[in-house]
């Protein structure tokens, strides 16, 4: 619409105030806050003064060794999460695609547990993976009681196992997205394959992979950057133990400044983890350009 | 026929994958303690239907879905009222001030609630604000306007100019036209965009962790934890716990299949 006077321009801007207010005041500030945070020694108690203390934090951060090994855990993470993530889903949403008898159960059992709440699904299988959990007696049951082991407790399987139900509890997110994509993909195409004699194994890796390229970019990307921010699966199933081996970047920053009070320290963390995610977030986005222009 | 049993074992193998750490779940929960341990995989000898009564009652639970509930809805609602009116002025005027503001509401896309958790924090100790939760609502509120806002301008940038323009000439007031013409219909969009802001804020444990420490008020998803902090070892009543927190999503699920499908196939949505 167009819109002449002043004050009708005025009447219409108010339209987005209420939304403007509350961005500000609980997003903005904030991160206006945590880029100042990070460069200031707060202890934590309310009003006490601020010191400030330049790159300290900072520098803190790059020496702590705990630092190093969650970035190692959140590579360790993304590279397995790609890794597995984008392929199962993309042979799942091929099968369901085939609209096979029960199709649309199967599709609801891969999917729910992407909107099940990370705390409820990370206590789920904390208490498979304990000591006396159901994991050892399975293993137990079928001879092969000396593998069993506390998964979360043992330095060698804890990552492994947390990065296991990462993968778990998002296989179906990037399935109904790929899902999505494969209704795109013409019968025809198929059909002329299948006159030319491809078997279903051709198919799926000279027609469905290639047509379904930029989706499944797509898909690459939002994990990289949702992997990033994992959260509560480590703080609810081994809260960043055995001896802080499992943390990611988030939960070291969560237990740094809430546990031990090192305010600046995860402040700093904070804007680091924003860094990440930033420069993921535009790298992808250049890539998905590129992608498109190239098309 | 061959490719069929392939396919099928597949599919069941998989299946059993997603499935059975559920079910394992869902069949604990109506077990007594002994029981899961003795026997972990058979049926429960009798349906112990006081876990949840146990989980229910005095382990708090219905206490922290009422509580979440109520947190989840009224986020909803305001981000619903105020998302829409936002989206109203981006979409249907070209203002030049209109870009500036539509980059400004994109940006909280790209900030992580982590790396605010230490200012929140000192805000919320400053304004005297823990435990409110008009707060953590409206913190929910802030960190998805943004998704809000893009989906629903995308959505009314698409709605024709003659209805409005013809109310317009009727005399309608700008309040009319939001609320009679754009609102109505825009209801296709809000309703998605509600759907996944109510699983954001069902799902949430990060800020409730920060401030709420009263237990009356804590959300599901923090109560659950609390629950197996500390009655760890009353595992019926814990796993008829993680059966009623994951409830609400599954049926929010169940209720509105295409839409969420629909919206994550968009691409619209955020992790």
């Amino acid at each position: 619409m167009n819109v002449k006077t002043n004050k009708d321009k005025a009447k219409i801007f108010l339209f987005s105030l209420p939304a403007l207010v509350i961005y500000i005041l609980f997003l903005i500030v904030p991160m206006i806050g945590a880029l100042y945070f990070s460069v200031v020694n707060w202890n934590g108690i309310k009003g006490a003064p601020l010191q400030f203390v330049g790159l300290e934090n900072y520098l803190n951060v790059f020496k702590d060794k705990d630092f190093l090994i969650s970035l190692k855990n959140m590579f360790a993470m993304v590279f397995f999460s790609v890794l597995f993530h984008t392929p199962i889903a993309l042979l799942l949403a091929v099968a369901i695609n085939t609209k096979f008898r029960g199709h649309r159960f199967f599709k609801v059992i891969y999917f729910v547990p992407t909107i099940f709440p990370l705390t409820a699904i990370g206590l789920l299988w904390y208490f498979i993976f304990m000591p006396n959990g159901s994991l050892n007696s399975l293993l137990e049951f079928i001879g092969l009681a000396d593998l069993a082991k506390g998964w979360l407790i043992d330095s060698s399987t804890a990552m492994g196992a947390i990065i296991f139900v990462n993968i778990w509890a998002g296989v179906g997110y990037y399935m109904v997205i790929l899902l999505a994509g494969l209704t795109t993909i013409p019968e025809e195409v198929y059909e002329a394959a299948e006159m030319d004699g491809a078997s279903a194994v051709q198919k799926f890796f000279h027609i469905t992979v290639p047509m379904l390229k930029p989706i499944i970019t797509l898909c690459i990307l939002m994990d990289i950057i949702g992997t990033v921010k994992v959260f509560d699966l480590i703080f609810v199933m081994t809260e960043g133990g055995p001896n802080g081996l499992t943390n990611l970047p988030t939960t070291l920053m969560y237990y740094e400044a809430f546990r031990y009070n090192n305010y600046g320290v995860g402040s700093a963390l904070g804007v680091i983890i924003f860094v990440i995610a930033l420069v993921l977030t535009i790298g992808s986005e250049s890539i998905m350009n590129r992608k498109e222009k190239n098309q | 026929m061959k490719k069929k049993i392939i396919l099928y074992v597949f599919v069941i193998a998989m299946a059993l994958m997603f499935i059975e750490p559920m079910l394992f779940t869902l069949v604990s929960s109506l077990k007594g303690n002994k029981e899961i341990f003795s026997s972990p995989f058979s049926l429960p000898e009798v349906f112990r239907f006081e876990n949840y009564v146990i989980a229910w009652r005095e382990a708090n639970m219905s206490r922290y879905f009422l509580n979440s509930i109520l947190i989840s809805m009224a986020t909803v609602i305001i981000l619903a009222i105020v998302s829409s009116m936002a989206s109203f002025t981006l979409s249907r005027f070209n203002f030049k001030v209109n870009k500036f503001l539509a980059l400004f509401f994109l940006l909280g896309m790209m900030i992580p609630m982590h790396t605010v958790l230490v200012p929140v924090s000192y805000i919320i100790g400053a304004l005297e604000l823990k435990n409110n939760l008009v707060a953590l609502v409206l913190l929910y509120v802030a960190f998805s306007l943004s998704f809000s806002i893009l989906v629903l301008t995308r959505f009314m940038k698409g709605i024709n100019a003659s209805l409005e323009e013809a109310a317009l000439m009727d005399g309608a007031s700008y309040f009319q036209i939001y609320f009679r013409v754009i609102l109505p219909m825009s209801v296709p969009a809000i309703s998605t965009v509600s759907i996944f802001n109510f699983l954001g804020a069902w799902n949430n444990i990060l800020f409730p962790l920060l401030f709420i420490n009263d237990d009356r008020l804590k959300p599901i998803a923090l109560g659950l934890l609390n629950f197996s902090g500390e009655r760890g070892s009353e595992y019926g009543p814990l796993m008829a716990a993680i059966v009623i927190t994951i409830l609400v999503p599954l049926v929010v699920y169940l209720l509105f299949q295409e839409k969420i499908e629909s919206g994550l196939a968009a691409g619209s949505v955020k992790e």
